[in-house]
């Protein structure tokens, strides 16, 4: 439908400003990639492109860095909360596609989709004053005494239970993701032709099976996309873990552990950054936290443009 | 057990399961918003947005300086990133509908809406902060602008794409040039849209932490001067959070409350907006 009508001098003109802009997110993308590789060539150069991603060493005093415990911290608190996240959401997209009464489709749709305008400050404030305190003293002895008596989990629930540690962590992310990926996969159900459920209910299928032999197949790749997408998210949330984590470089077998994630690391150190190789390795550790959540959100985004293509509105 | 009774036994649990899911949901929303409520209300008083911070320790003060810094912080940055993404809408929606390129901006939009914000407080370091050697209130807002455009630039897209083609064939005909169709047809029949993307995208950015501590940092005085750091509201409720002391803590709450609000009270407005405008 693209129009050829460029005969008027103004016209042109505002076509080119409009260009401008719509280029400026490309600029800023190739910007960030730049500005990044320039700032963290030091780090690069001193400690080796892959050395530095493999190196547990984090000590400002030597001026000895590392990415690994980072990485370390920012995979297992993103994979925890997708664990708890997911089922969730799903079970939430069912009940509100397919379970709950007219009238609490939309109020309930819009509660957890408010849940994801909360501020993830507001998170990590709450996370440290009220869920941190709660998790120190009933959850986490209570899982001690339950799962972590168990042979090889109980490795996961060792030491004493603080709060301020990658399980609570995960927990308040968990809570931030649920909504994205419940509001995505409430939308793949949507796509469901309603027809094909109606001719399930009519040959006598439970709502369940439903739901798992006709809306789960029809939207798998949508709601895997949606999934994805919440990994993105949570790989790069900061305020929300900034203030339970503890920021403690370490690699750690338990989970009721202090450790540090990338944004973690970036919030409480760039400012205090005092020597050159410092300051260029927070940028590495930026960088390789750009390069993760890009390549993330774009699998996700891929997946999301062929669910849409294929049962298109 | 009869094959009825265990596929109705499944369909119970699964049913039972799903609804069990969207209550954790509910509460932990009532839960966080409850917590929030009590702790913020109790710390409500004129002295919060009256009076500047007192000194670490000492009873009283408020945070004057973080109300204005952040409202002035976050009206730049909409004055920056507003155009920029309206613009930038509307070259993919108009002049360069249907191309290849408008796809690839789209989708590459897409995946800026949830880079972590955390990066872009870092590039805006590098590039603003460092270079002139002090922290600041542009910076501040230019980072967070970044963060604005392809929120902007999506909703334009998609607001401008819901104006019934017809309607520029109708402008068209009449010998109108296509600047004039996209000012006087199609902004016009998309600006309720457009102004509700624009508040949604205030509404992201107005809760953000990350990319202001290092652009804009803090300042514990009361401050018009953006070329120098400004407090924000955001930053103020980290710094204040995590310090030592009772009286820090009560006002992070108080802050927290009144940031919660205005950012829920916002989206929802924007989506009873939408609802209202595109209710088909």
């Amino acid at each position: 439908m693209g129009i050829t009508l460029r005969k008027d001098p103004i016209d042109l003109f505002f076509s080119a400003v409009t260009a401008v802009a719509a280029c400026s997110v490309i600029a800023i993308i190739l910007g960030i990639v730049f500005v990044l590789i320039r700032e963290s060539s030091l780090a690069i150069g001193k400690f080796g492109f892959f050395a530095f991603l493999t190196s547990t060493d984090w000590n400002p005093v030597t001026e000895s860095f590392g990415a690994a415990t980072t990485i370390f911290g920012t995979i297992v608190t993103t994979v925890l909360a997708l664990v708890i996240a997911v089922p969730t959401a799903i079970g939430i997209a069912i009940f509100v596609t397919e379970v709950a009464p007219d009238f609490l489709k939309g109020p309930i749709g819009i509660a957890i989709e408010l849940l994801a305008a909360i501020p993830s400050i507001i998170y990590g404030m709450w996370g440290l004053f009220t869920l941190a305190p709660i998790m120190a003293n009933h959850i986490e002895p209570a899982l001690q005494s339950t799962v972590g008596r168990l042979p090889l989990i109980g490795i996961l629930f060792e030491g004493t239970p603080m709060g301020i540690d990658l399980f609570t962590a995960s927990v308040i992310l968990s809570i931030m993701i649920i909504p994205f990926t419940a509001s995505i996969a409430r939308d793949s159900f949507n796509l469901t032709p309603a027809v094909v459920k109606e001719s399930a209910y009519g040959i006598g299928a439970t709502k369940w099976e439903v739901v798992k032999n006709i809306v789960l197949p029809y939207s798998k790749v949508g709601v895997f996309g949606g999934v994805v997408l919440s990994l993105g998210r949570a790989l790069g949330e900061t305020m929300a873990v900034a203030f339970v984590l503890g920021n403690s470089h370490k690699i750690t077998s338990s989970l009721l552990d202090a450790a540090a994630t990338i944004t973690v690391t970036l919030a409480n150190e760039f400012t205090e950054a005092d020597s050159d190789v410092y300051l260029s390795s927070l940028f590495y550790l930026a960088l390789v936290l750009f390069l993760m959540s890009f390549i993330v959100l774009a699998i996700a985004k891929f997946f999301l443009l062929r669910a849409e293509k294929r049962y298109g509105r | 057990m009869t094959v009825e009774q265990r596929r109705k036994l499944e369909n119970l649990t699964a049913l039972v399961l799903s609804t069990l899911a969207a209550a954790f949901g509910l509460f932990w929303l009532i839960f966080i918003l409850g917590d929030v409520l009590v702790h913020g209300i109790g710390a409500l008083n004129a002295d919060l947005f009256l009076s500047d911070p007192a000194p670490p320790g000492i009873e009283g003060g408020g945070l004057r300086n973080a109300f204005v810094g952040q409202i002035m912080i976050t009206f730049f940055a909409t004055l920056i990133g507003v155009p920029i993404g309206v613009l930038g809408g509307t070259f993919l929606a108009e002049y360069a509908r249907g191309t290849r390129f408008a796809r690839i901006i789209s989708v590459l939009s897409d995946i800026m809406v949830s880079v972590p914000s955390i990066v872009i407080g870092t590039f805006i370091y590098a590039l603003l902060v460092r270079p002139l050697g002090h922290f600041s209130g542009w910076a501040g807002s230019i980072a967070l602008a970044v963060i604005m455009i392809p929120v902007v630039l999506r909703t334009t897209e998609d607001m401008l794409s819901l104006v019934p083609w017809t309607l520029r064939e109708a402008a068209f005909a009449l010998g109108a040039p296509y600047y004039k169709v996209i000012m006087k047809v199609v902004y016009r029949g998309a600006a309720t849209g457009i102004l509700t993307g624009v508040l949604l995208s205030i509404a992201r950015v107005a809760g953000e932490t990350a990319p202001l501590l290092f652009t804009s940092f803090n300042n514990n005085f009361f401050s018009w001067d953006m070329n120098g750091p400004v407090a924000s509201l955001t930053v103020t409720v980290f710094q204040y959070a995590m310090g030592p002391f009772e009286e820090w803590h009560t006002q992070a709450w108080a802050a927290s409350l009144l940031i919660t609000l205005f950012i829920l009270a916002i989206t929802i407005l924007g989506r009873a907006i939408i609802k209202w405008r595109y209710r088909s």
